[in-house]
């Protein structure tokens, strides 16, 4: 009788005091996960990143591009003599709209620009393994025409339409993946097209926790018109430098152009040339509204 | 006859016992680590906390990424170049609750430190809340801070845990 208790007891015992233990309790299911942080920048070299100004977030952007090394360089101080600007106000309106106005001196041309993250990659449960964005712009070229014709305002306009893919793979390496379709009003005869196709690859790697090797390569559709002028692929590579509210880039690149419609389809620098340029990019972010 | 009676007893005793813990997902914690120069102020509302009022056990557990700043960019500077989340996706404790202090392990940033702070532990209809403030400082769980914003970071982190534990069925 005392033997069957003791078992019975050995038997029970465990069923109430082996709960597990308390501690196990803290592991979490993961929580829908957005990836931070896929790039530094709101662009790599010249193409648009995934990335916006968070909400009631002002940005501030000023980038250059330096003299050819074809020109005369060292007389040039590499280039420095003849730098190309571009300024650029941006505004978060939320974490995922992003609107913005530029104006650069290559063919004084001032630009506006919508940006939105359509969708977002994340993990956890129902995990998107890429994000897409959408980029919009309308570009107007201030400089006067050299030809002796009036032209309207509408002829100096050209459009351009951005689907952004991006993909952070790890801490260190995100790529991105952005075929675009630039419009432009004008072109040098009937037979031309207005639409012009590109597709941009592009990524970066982490070096340090604040530094990133960047690069970025365009395929484009119509490389000549019928008035004889040619362009070229457009490419750069650079580094991105990043301290508390700047990020620094640094580039080499064979464009001088920096609104978008003008690097990307209508570049006519070539790199075997000497059309090789030095320039940055640097930005500031004011937060207007928390 | 006897042990039965004890045994009786004990199983009773022991049905007490697993009845006596407290949990919660959506504990509250909040740090600051800003100076007068610049605010720098994050809080979750998704810590899970759990308490075992029969050993004292108690244990906390954080995402790194559920803290909210309110500057987009300093909470990516945040996870990016500070707790490096992606290395380090949480920070935990496990220790025990005696007489006003909780002692323990608290591991963040992949390092794990004794520490042994004041807590205050108070019964509340259908839980337990637990209450605590300190300073942790950055340099013992290896978060460097880069020389040009050291004035504007404070090198002791002050957490303040403020978690609602209801009682487990």
């Amino acid at each position: 009788m005392k033997y069957l208790a003791i078992t019975l007891c050995l038997f029970i015992s465990p069923l109430g005091f082996a709960q597990d233990d308390v501690f196990d309790l803290l592991e979490v299911t993961q929580n829908k996960k957005y990836a931070y942080a896929t790039f530094k920048g709101t662009q790599l070299v010249n193409s648009a990143t995934n990335e916006t100004p968070g909400a009631g977030v002002l940005q501030y952007i000023i980038a250059h591009r330096f003299g050819s090394f074809g020109e005369d360089y060292l007389y040039n101080f590499l280039g420095l003599d003849n730098a190309q600007i571009r300024m650029q106000l941006d505004y978060g309106i939320t974490d995922r709209l992003n609107i913005g106005i530029g104006r650069s001196s290559v063919l004084k041309v001032v630009d506006s620009f919508i940006k939105f993250r359509a969708i977002r990659q994340s993990s956890g449960p129902n995990p998107i393994p890429i994000s897409i964005t959408l980029l919009s712009s309308a570009n107007y070229r201030g400089e006067r025409y050299a030809d002796g014709i009036d032209h309207l305002i509408a002829d100096r306009l050209s459009y351009h339409h951005q689907v952004i893919f991006t993909r952070k793979w790890n801490s260190k390496l995100s790529t991105l993946f952005s075929p675009s379709l630039v419009h432009w009003n004008l072109v040098p005869s009937v037979g031309d097209p207005n639409s012009t196709y590109n597709a941009t690859l592009g990524a970066r790697y982490k070096l340090t926790k604040r530094m990133a090797l960047t690069g970025e390569y365009s395929l484009i559709s119509n490389k000549s018109y019928s008035d004889g002028s040619a362009f070229t692929v457009p490419f750069g590579v650079g580094v991105d430098v990043e301290t508390g509210g700047h990020v620094f880039q640094f580039h080499l690149s064979n464009t001088r152009g920096m609104s978008t419609p003008y690097w990307l389809s209508r570049n006519s620098y070539s790199a075997l040339n000497g059309g090789l340029f030095l320039g940055f990019n640097i930005s500031r972010v004011f937060t207007l509204r928390d | 006859m006897k042990i039965f009676a004890l045994l009786f007893i004990s199983l009773l005793f022991s049905t007490c016992v697993s009845a006596q813990q407290f949990l919660t997902r959506e504990g509250g914690l909040a740090f600051d680590a800003g100076s007068p120069l610049e605010d720098i102020i994050a809080e979750t509302k998704s810590a899970t906390a759990v308490y075992d009022a029969q050993s004292g056990k108690i244990g906390f557990q954080v995402l790194m990424t559920s803290f909210n700043f309110k500057r987009a960019l300093m909470q990516e500077h945040f996870n990016e170049n500070y707790v490096e989340s992606e290395k380090y996706p949480k920070a935990s404790f496990k220790g025990f609750y005696k007489d006003g202090f909780t002692k323990g392990e608290l591991t963040m940033h992949g390092v794990t430190k004794s520490i042994r702070v004041p807590a205050v532990l108070t019964e509340v209809k259908n839980g337990i809340r637990f209450k605590s403030t300190f300073k942790v400082s950055l340099s013992d769980y290896n978060v460097s801070v880069p020389k040009a914003v050291s004035n504007k970071i404070d090198p002791y982190a002050t957490i303040t845990v403020n978690c609602m534990m209801k009682k487990r069925p």
